[in-house]
């Protein structure tokens, strides 16, 4: 059974050694760690780390962030192929005081939407009590800065994801456009996808902590309990 | 990294021929950026016009670039310049350019082959290819029009966008493994090995902390044996390293460009020359390459 989810972007800017001497986002790390300590006070059994990857496929559930790969000459520490979604969810995990059992799930670029909604729909049937930490963003395409430059349909995207989130409405999370996400270099779109699955007829309540994009890409915080 | 994986280095090693110069090992040459865009990053619009773009070429020869390096893109993304508008900006002014000054260095900055090919005819020197050999033909220009070429590391990305969470195992492997594979292919297409540079491309496909890596891992290039340009006049990371807008950033780059120098680089592209000679000139003269200009205080 599934006690909720939570949405974090997965963005290198949350770990502290990759902003140097400026913590740079000191609010978004605040909200994701407010959103985590929220999801764990159900006290799962284990959490379900779930974000994007070139491939889908389960990692080693101890497997760590090295931020070395971002920031180079620092010690190498932790696993440098897991894909840094899954190790900023393990760090936040971390950064919580979580100890107990999780398991680290890539959900790849290219999967389809059926794919992403079962997977969503597997994580929950389990006797144990299970808790979702989905790592993703919305579109890097968002201002003339942005990693992606400006995409004109980039604002307009990432509102309704927020509203559909806000909302709990799954179904619209289920109906946003795969290409137009992949246009809009929204790389948490397959996170949207494996939530609504997760989430169905769960009836959730969902509170958003943060929404905003500082940088041009969209940072979505958002925890999603359900109602049983 | 050995030398020899890349092989056809020039023969006196530490030559560097561009155009009708020989720059001997311990001269440290200076390309001065003359950009026929109306929106660089670094003080927009400055040499949009030709009149006023001519006026720079004759101050910065004046102040000691050894180079004029001419591009009528910018690297950020945005409004598109396609090949033929990008020759409208930059070709003429390298012929005028050439009329001007018969002997001096001109390098074009262009990834198209369309746009090299054109330059040449026109006088230019050296293709001065950020983008990391994304149009394969760019080389093969170099090599019909005797022209030299720049081999550069752009982090695997298409030209005219910006990194986003790009990692490595190794960012300076990475520049080696690329750099020294266009060196070769240029090698074998005709170029002659004198006229070859490699480039790590600071900020190309790299977070701050990858340029200040191959910032300090420099010797590493250097090492090669080819002769390293380095690109670091304004840039980004100079302005995260010390939090200070694009107009501020003169200081952080002479650092940098002086710990590049003593690291071994020999090219080093400037927006502000009269300084950037000055740090350069005085590292050759620690170094011992170059004697200082007048010795008298303590002696007479």
């Amino acid at each position: 059974m599934l006690t909720g989810a939570v949405l974090c972007p997965a963005t290198p800017l949350l770990h502290p050694e990759v902003t140097g001497r400026d913590a740079v986002v000191p609010i978004l790390r605040a909200a994701c760690a407010r959103a985590v300590t929220r999801l764990l006070s159900s006290e799962p059994d284990i959490v379900v780390v779930a974000g994007p990857a070139a491939l889908t496929g389960e990692w080693d559930p101890a497997g760590r962030l090295d931020p070395s790969v971002f920031v180079p000459g620092i010690r190498r520490t932790g696993d440098r192929s897991l894909p840094p979604a899954l190790g900023l969810g393990a760090f936040l995990l971390d950064q919580a005081g979580y100890t107990g059992r999780r398991r680290l799930q890539a959900v790849g670029l290219d999967e389809p939407a059926s794919a992403c909604i079962q997977l969503g729909m597997r994580l929950r049937e389990t006797e144990a009590k299970a808790a979702l930490l989905l790592m993703g963003d919305g579109s890097a395409r968002r201002t003339l800065k942005a990693p992606g430059y400006l995409d004109n349909r980039a604002t307009a995207f990432d509102a309704e994801v927020e509203r559909a989130v806000r909302d709990s409405d799954l179904g619209a999370l289920q109906r946003l456009d795969r290409r137009l996400a992949h246009d809009l270099l929204a790389t948490g779109w397959p996170a949207w996808q494996v939530l609504s699955g997760a989430l169905q007829d769960l009836a959730p309540a969902a509170d958003v902590l943060y929404s905003d994009a500082p940088f041009g890409v969209g940072y979505l915080v958002a925890y999603l309990k359900t109602r049983l | 990294m050995s030398a020899s994986l890349s092989g056809g280095l020039p023969d006196p090693p530490g030559v560097l021929r561009l155009g009708r110069r020989d720059f001997p090992a311990g001269h440290l040459v200076v390309m001065a950026i003359v950009n026929r865009t109306p929106d660089s990053f670094y003080r927009p619009g400055l040499t949009w016009d030709p009149a006023a773009a001519m006026e720079r070429v004759h101050e910065v020869v004046a102040e000691g670039a050894d180079i004029v390096d001419i591009g009528g893109v910018p690297a950020r993304p945005g409004d598109e310049v396609d090949v033929a508008e990008e020759i409208r900006r930059t070709v003429p002014f390298i012929a005028a350019v050439r009329a001007a000054y018969p002997e001096l260095v001109i390098s074009v900055d262009t990834w198209r082959h369309g746009v090299g090919r054109e330059a040449c005819m026109a006088g230019a020197d050296l293709l001065n290819d950020t983008w990391g050999g994304w149009d394969p033909r760019l080389i093969e220009v170099a090599a019909e029009a005797g022209a030299g070429i720049v081999c550069s590391h752009a982090g695997h990305l298409p030209p005219r966008t910006r990194p986003f969470r790009v990692s490595y195992d190794d960012v300076v492997s990475d520049v080696l493994e690329v750099t020294l594979a266009l060196a070769s292919r240029a090698v074998a297409a005709g170029v002659e090995p004198a006229r070859i540079l490699i480039d790590p491309a600071h900020d190309f496909g790299k977070n701050t902390w990858h340029s200040l890596e191959i910032t300090r891992r420099l010797g590493e290039l250097a090492g090669t044996g080819w002769p390293v340009l380095v690109s670091v006049s304004n840039k980004d990371f100079v302005g995260e390293t010390l939090d200070v807008p694009v107009d501020d950033r003169l200081a952080g780059t002479l650092a940098t460009t002086a710990v590049c120098a003593w690291l071994g680089a020999r090219v080093f592209r400037a927006h502000q020359v009269r300084e950037t000679r000055h740090v350069l000139s005085t590292i050759s003269v620690i170094r011992g390459d170059l004697p200082p200009a007048r010795v008298v205080r303590g002696l007479a």
